[in-house]
């Protein structure tokens, strides 16, 4: 059975079609990256699936349950969680602090553990908004990791980082999802990033899915090419 | 809590015996009392402010509450009046927990708009309803010769209750202080910073706000009952917007970012207030333009004054620009 | 019951009068302005001592000019340099000013209630349906039909009421297109606190003069702002209608509930729908 399932989901925001009719299956621990021109509707799939948007249509299933009446917070406590493309941190609470509030609801050990495991350790005691946009990003990472997710929604993880940065967030993701059998829905711009960890690729482009497949198989389509026209495909 | 904090509290909490002791005057000790009412009244309002983020231009509604109830309840002898005087703080506290979970969806200026209907509701309940409130001419309460243990008396007195409201004050002080790094407080500030992702974190935000929201009126409401024992009188200025006003102004002055710093607030609202009135009749100018600078120039009130002298000491004291980099 | 309606309009009309400058300078710069009482009851102590001196008419017209001007200060000195800060800081900086209006009010005036004739022309009383009513009375009920329709024609034939009402939608792309979103605040500040200054002329002779005027209509005003979508004058003017008939049946049926009633009321729609009744539209 699928890791995480989405049937036929069309969202509307008024006359226009953000999501039409889209279908996507995510196998259990597979690494799948979405990606399409801007305006495809990813974002909106992804707040669709973790439950931030309202008003769509269709049904979307975590290992055949199906969540779609589910608030974010209950899909979180099942283990779907998501990080964010604009930062989404607590800019007043420290480091530790916010680590702790999030392990507390989900599990997954305790705060100086995490900090640890994320890299974080010597910004233990700053506020989240006192720290540089790189760390802020990963505590953003941490904050959705916390408790170990079945299902991970990226959007946009690489998004601002440098070069270097993005080669390391790439492995860094690579190797959880591997350790924690993950299973990752990844939203990305970053086709480096992309072509490096994605198992499978679906190409989403006005709402509906246009292509699917391997790294190869993208890149080879032309249909997905014509319609990035000019992209860094 | 290490000795050095337990030997602070314990201090804190000797200054107000120490004063009613060496202070003769009747007058200053009921200054004091006084100021100590509306200390708990301002760190409720500073309580929500902090936590939740919001403002409240109704609270008064919670600080007068307690004494309406008393009020209206102690002649019908239905308990002891120690029960009744908790049962008054937890039914005010259960009030605005179910006002709370309705209007704390709300948000920003909206809110703030939603605590002054409240409060005003309130105030207009006090006017009207004479049967029971005693309308504009106010309820006496008709308190025992014995509250707690104590006679009377030590409640109706300037020193006795400067002594017993201190206490209370420094008490609730110790509370909030725990509150605030307690699990609800953390998770209540988170809210208040990125209420979402506190959601996507898999908390429910509803509860914990309308809770804090129930917090602040109890420790309001713990004023009101001091201020009613004392005066063993209510009236429905009590309940005013001016007075939540009021309670607000002395919120933002002493700074709502330290636990304390309404405490201090209001000590030197209430104070500042009676030495100038000796000398001017323009303390609504005074306190206006007070509360527009703190709010410009010092958002973080007296509160923030001690850090922000810190900064400036060490800044200028200044190491070498060059060999600090 | 005709005559109860008729007073019932009377209140409205004067709410609606109020609460318009309230919900245009929430509309176009997102300010809730706890000082709107302030500007009512400066309109009418102005009014007061200007009449002395001018007559009523002669009062009203000083209190409008004046007004405008405390107005124009109030956008340049307050509201422009604050609207890049945290809406809050407005809303405690006019409660501050409101202090301070008030000290002046005591200051120059006093503190008791001072009483404000009706112009002679008003002061008889008219036969309607049957009964005497205070020809000034109608007269209220007309200056808010006029200010009512006035606003209406303003906002949606003249060039700048459609700024305002673009500006209102959105701050941001209005100023795009080249409108010069302050001079128009600073019009639509001028012309709200003028406004709530001749209303504190008019309803002066009915209310009487006394320094916590400026807090009771404050509330009111704030109810119909809200409940009638902040920004939107048509929802205010529908709310200030049905408030002031509240105001007038309940007194005579239920008094003790209806006084309760605009609160809740105020409490539901906020709740239902944050943004008021008529949304967002002016």
């Amino acid at each position: 059975m699928p890791a995480l399932e989405v049937k036929n989901v069309t969202k509307f925001y008024g006359g226009f079609a953000a999501l039409n009719g889209v279908n996507l299956q995510v196998e259990p621990g597979e690494i799948r990256a979405l990606i399409g021109p801007n305006g495809a509707g990813k974002s909106t799939l992804i707040d669709v699936i973790s439950g931030r948007a309202r008003k769509w249509t269709g049904q979307v299933h975590l290992f055949d349950r199906n969540i779609s009446r589910l608030r974010a917070s209950q899909r979180r406590l099942i283990g779907l969680s998501r990080s964010f493309q604009r930062t989404s941190i607590f800019p007043n609470l420290t480091v530790r602090a916010q680590l702790r509030l999030a392990a507390q609801r989900v599990g997954g050990g305790d705060a100086d553990s995490l900090l640890e495991e994320f890299g974080l350790a010597t910004l233990a005691d700053s506020t989240g908004g006192a720290i540089a946009y790189g760390d802020q990003r990963r505590l953003d990472l941490a904050l959705a990791l916390i408790g170990r997710p079945s299902v991970l929604l990226l959007d946009e993880p690489a998004a601002g980082l440098t070069f270097e940065e993005s080669k390391l967030l790439a492995q860094r993701l690579r190797s959880l999802a591997q350790r924690w059998n993950v299973t990752v829905l990844l939203v990305e711009h970053d086709m480096e990033v992309v072509f490096s960890i994605a198992d499978k690729i679906t190409v989403l482009q006005l709402g509906a899915v246009l292509a699917e497949g391997s790294a190869d198989e993208i890149r080879r389509d032309r249909s997905v090419v014509e319609a990035y026209l000019g992209s860094a495909a | 809590m290490s000795v050095m904090r337990l030997f602070g509290w314990a201090g804190l909490a000797a200054i107000g015996p120490l004063v009613a002791w060496l202070t003769p005057s009747l007058l200053t000790q009921s200054l004091v009392a006084q100021a100590t009412f509306l200390a708990i009244f301002a760190l409720g309002v500073g309580l929500l402010l902090r936590q939740n983020g919001t403002v409240s231009f109704g609270h008064a509604a919670f600080f007068g509450l307690p004494g309406y109830m008393l009020g209206a309840l102690l002649p019908l002898k239905l308990m002891p009046v120690e029960l009744l005087i908790c049962a008054a703080v937890l039914l005010t506290a259960g009030a605005a927990f179910v006002i709370g979970l309705v209007i704390v969806r709300v948000h920003g200026i909206a809110f703030g708009m939603l605590t002054l209907a409240v409060g005003q509701a309130v105030y207009e309940a006090a006017t009207r309803m004479r049967g029971i409130t005693g309308g504009n001419d106010g309820l006496s309460l008709r308190l025992p010769p014995h509250l707690f243990g104590l006679s009377l008396k030590t409640f109706q007195q300037p020193g006795g209750m400067l002594i017993v409201s201190w206490l209370v004050m420094v008490a609730v002080l110790a509370l909030v202080s725990v509150l605030g790094a307690s699990r609800l407080g953390v998770l209540t500030e988170a809210i208040r910073d990125n209420e979402e992702r506190v959601r996507f974190l898999g908390y429910r935000t509803l509860l914990p706000r309308a809770a804090m929201f129930a917090i602040s009126a109890a420790v309001t409401a713990v004023g009101g009952v001091l201020f009613s024992l004392y005066n063993a009188f209510i009236s429905p200025d009590t309940v005013h917007w001016t007075a939540s006003g009021s309670a607000l102004i002395m919120a933002i002055l002493g700074g709502s970012g330290a636990f304390w710093g309404p405490v201090a607030g209001a000590f030197v609202y209430f104070f500042v207030k009676d030495l100038l009135s000796g000398y001017t009749t323009h303390w609504l100018s005074i306190i206006g333009m007070a509360l527009i600078v703190t709010t410009v120039a010092f958002p973080a009130g007296l509160a923030g004054l001690l850090p922000w002298m810190r900064k400036l000491i060490e800044s200028r004291r200044g190491e070498d620009p060059v060999a600090s980099s | 019951m005709a005559i109860q309606l008729l007073n019932g309009l009377v209140y409205g009309a004067l709410l609606f009068t109020v609460a318009s400058g309230l919900a245009l300078m929430f509309g176009l710069r997102r300010i809730v302005n706890f000082a709107h009482g302030s500007l009512y009851m400066l309109g009418a102590y102005i009014g007061y001592s200007a009449s002395a001196v001018l007559g009523f008419w002669g009062g009203l017209i000083a209190a409008a000019i004046c007004l405008a001007l405390v107005g124009l200060l109030l956008d340049t000195v307050v509201f422009r340099p604050l609207q890049r800060r945290d809406p809050l800081t407005t809303l405690l900086v006019t409660f501050g000013l409101a202090l301070i209006a008030e000290d002046l009010v005591l200051t120059i005036w006093g503190k008791d209630t001072l009483s404000f004739a009706a112009p002679s022309a008003l002061a008889a009383d008219w036969s309607l349906f049957g009964t005497s009513f205070p020809a000034y009375r109608v007269a209220m009920i007309g200056f808010g039909a006029i200010a009512a329709l006035g606003l209406l024609l303003w906002l949606r034939l003249s060039r700048v009421g459609l700024f305002v009402r673009a500006a209102s939608q959105d701050p941001v792309i209005a100023a795009v297109q080249g409108i010069n979103t302050d001079r128009v605040s600073a019009l639509v500040v001028a012309i709200s606190a003028s406004l709530a200054g001749v209303s504190g002329v008019v309803a002066a002779p009915l209310l009487s003069l006394a320094p916590n005027m400026a807090g009771d209509i404050l509330v009111d005003s704030f109810i119909v702002v809200v409940v009638g979508g902040l920004g939107s004058i048509g929802g205010a003017f529908v709310t200030a209608i049905v408030l002031g008939q509240i105001n007038v049946l309940g007194v005579v049926f239920m008094p003790e509930l209806t006084s309760l009633l605009p609160f809740l009321l105020m409490i539901a729609v906020l709740v239902w729908k944050p943004a008021g009744l008529a949304g967002e539209r002016v």
